[in-house]
C-alpha cells in the first residue's frame, strides 16, 4: 500500500481519478459499515459518479431508504443542526486547524522564550533580539516571577505558622550550598557575585554575546509575523 | 509538555462495542473521519455524495455534497440526472471555486501545524542535549527561600532590561525619518529598509505598528 501524499485537489487524469474513486469509494463504504457496527447505530451513505448511472449505496436500497425516512420524519431544527456539505465542514475544519496552531505555536514561542530568559539570567546580552522577542520574553519574566512571588510567600506562610518548617528551609538551603549560614543570602551572594555583576553591567557593547554559541539556539527570523505579538501589552495592543 | 503516547493502532473486534465510554468517544472519532473521507472523496474525484449517521443519542449528522437536501431528492425520486441548465453550473462552479479556495487553506495550515510540532521535537531535543542547567533553571519548588529570593531580584532585574532594551530600539527607530513612510518604496529605500528589517518589525506585510 502507497503512502504517498496525495494533494488535496481535483484529480485531472482520468484514468487516475477513476481508481482513486474505486479504492476510496471502497475504504468510505467500508468505514459507514464499521461504524455502524461498533457503535450500533444506523446510517446510510449515497455515492454518484460520472462512472455509475446508478448511485452506489450502503447498505443497499432498502436499508438507505429506511435511513431517510427515519432522517425525514426528525424536525427540521434537528436535521439541519449537525449538517454540513463541503464548505461548511471545510470551514470546522479550518477553524479547529487554526486553534490548534495557536496552541501550538504559542507554546512552542512560551519555551524557545523561556530558554533565552535563562540564558539572560546567566550573563548573556539583548542585543540579537528584536522587538517582538523582547516583547515576549517580558511576558515569560512576568508569568515566571509570578511562580515565585507565589512560592516565596508560601514558604514565608509555612515558616511563620509553625518553627520546625523555619528550621527546614534553610536546612535545604544548606544542604545545596554547604558554605551558607541562616537564609544563606549573604553567602550566596558572595559566592555568585560574579554572576551578580554580569548582567546588572549587561548593556554595554562588549557584550556581544549571541545567542547560538554552538547551541543552535532558535531565534530564527522565519514567519516573524506570527511569533511575535504572540502576547499583548502596551506596545502591540 | 510530556506528550503521553496511546497503545497505538490495535486491531478490534467488528462487534458493537461494550463499553459505553469506548462506544461514545468511538462514534465521535470515527464520524469525525468518516465525514474527512468522504470531503476527500469529493474533492479529488468530484462526486456527488451523502451519508447520514444517527448517533448513539439519537442526535443525526449528514454529510452532502453539494448539499444533504439535493441528493436525497434526487435519490428518492429516482432522478437520473442532476440539473444541467446555465445558473445550475455557475453555481456549481462558483461552488467548487469556493471549496478549492477553503481546501488551500486548511492546507495552508495543516502545513504549519506540521512544522511547528517538528519545531517542537527541536526544541526538546536541544533542551536535552545541554549540557549542565543551571540551578535557576529547576522547578520553583526545589529552590531554598534564599535562591527564591535571588532568583527574584535578578529577573525583576532582568525585566528591567528587556524593558529598557525595548524603548531604545523604539526610540531609535522613531529617528529614522523613513519609518514614517509606511512603505519601501522610495529611492532612499536602500538604508531604510534595511534599517527596518533589522527592527524586526516586518512593516511590509503588517503594516507601520503604532507607538504611544
Amino acid at each position: 500500500m502507497t503512502r504517498k501524499k496525495v494533494k488535496l485537489a481535483y484529480i485531472t487524469n482520468d484514468s487516475s481519478r477513476k481508481a482513486t474513486f474505486k479504492k476510496r469509494k471502497k475504504g468510505l463504504m467500508k468505514k459507514v459499515s464499521e461504524l455502524s457496527t461498533l457503535c450500533g447505530i444506523d446510517a446510510c451513505a449515497i455515492i454518484y459518479s460520472p462512472y455509475d448511472n446508478s448511485p452506489e449505496v450502503w447498505p443497499n436500497i432498502m436499508g438507505a431508504q429506511h435511513v431517510l425516512s427515519e432522517f425525514k420524519r426528525m424536525p427540521e431544527m434537528e436535521q439541519s443542526k449537525k449538517m454540513v456539505n463541503q464548505e461548511s465542514f471545510m470551514k470546522q475544519r479550518i477553524a479547529k486547524a487554526s486553534e490548534q496552531l495557536k496552541k501550538q505555536s504559542k507554546e512552542n514561542r512560551e519555551k524557545e522564550m523561556t530558554e533565552v530568559m535563562y540564558q539572560a539570567l546567566a550573563g548573556k546580552g539583548l542585543q540579537n533580539l528584536n522587538l517582538g522577542d523582547l516583547n515576549d520574553l517580558s511576558w515569560v519574566i512576568d508569568q515566571n516571577m509570578k511562580g515565585i512571588y507565589k512560592r516565596i510567600e508560601a514558604i514565608k506562610k509555612g515558616a511563620s505558622t509553625s518553627s520546625s518548617s523555619a528550621a527546614a528551609a534553610p536546612q535545604v538551603a544548606a544542604e545545596r550550598k554547604p558554605a551558607v549560614t541562616g537564609l544563606g543570602l549573604e553567602g550566596m551572594q558572595r559566592t555568585q557575585a560574579e554572576w551578580f555583576n554580569d548582567w546588572m553591567n549587561n548593556n554595554t557593547s562588549e557584550q556581544q554575546l549571541g545567542f547560538g554559541h554552538g547551541n543552535e539556539m532558535i531565534i530564527t527570523n522565519f514567519n516573524n509575523n506570527h511569533n511575535a505579538n504572540v502576547w499583548p501589552n502596551d506596545f502591540f495592543p | 509538555m510530556a506528550r503521553k503516547t496511546s497503545k497505538g493502532r490495535q486491531k478490534i473486534q467488528m462487534t458493537k462495542m461494550s463499553k459505553e465510554s469506548n462506544l461514545l468517544v468511538t462514534f465521535s472519532k470515527r464520524r469525525s473521519g468518516l465525514f474527512k473521507k468522504a470531503s476527500e472523496l469529493c474533492t479529488l474525484c468530484g462526486v456527488e455524495i451523502v451519508i447520514i449517521v444517527f448517533s448513539p443519542g439519537h442526535k443525526v449528522f449528514s454529510f452532502g455534497h453539494p448539499n444533504v437536501e439535493s441528493i436525497i431528492n434526487r435519490f428518492l425520486t429516482r432522478n437520473p440526472t442532476s440539473s444541467s441548465s446555465t445558473t445550475c453550473q455557475l453555481v456549481e462552479a462558483h461552488r467548487n471555486a469556493n471549496v478549492r479556495e477553503l481546501n488551500t487553506q486548511l492546507t495552508g495550515i495543516l502545513n504549519q501545524l506540521e512544522f511547528e510540532k517538528k519545531r517542537e521535537v527541536e526544541i526538546e531535543k536541544i533542551k536535552k542535549a545541554k549540557i549542565g542547567k543551571n540551578w535557576w533553571e529547576g522547578p520553583v519548588n526545589e529552590l531554598g527561600l534564599g535562591e527564591l529570593e535571588q532568583l527574584k531580584l535578578g529577573m525583576e532585574d532582568l525585566k528591567k532590561n528587556v524593558t529598557k532594551q525595548m524603548q531604545k530600539i523604539i526610540f531609535e527607530a522613531s529617528n529614522t525619518p523613513a519609518f514614517f513612510l509606511g512603505g519601501s518604496s522610495s529611492n532612499r529605500g536602500q538604508v531604510d529598509a534595511k534599517n527596518i528589517k533589522g527592527l524586526g518589525l516586518s512593516m511590509a506585510t503588517n503594516g507601520p505598528t503604532s507607538f504611544p
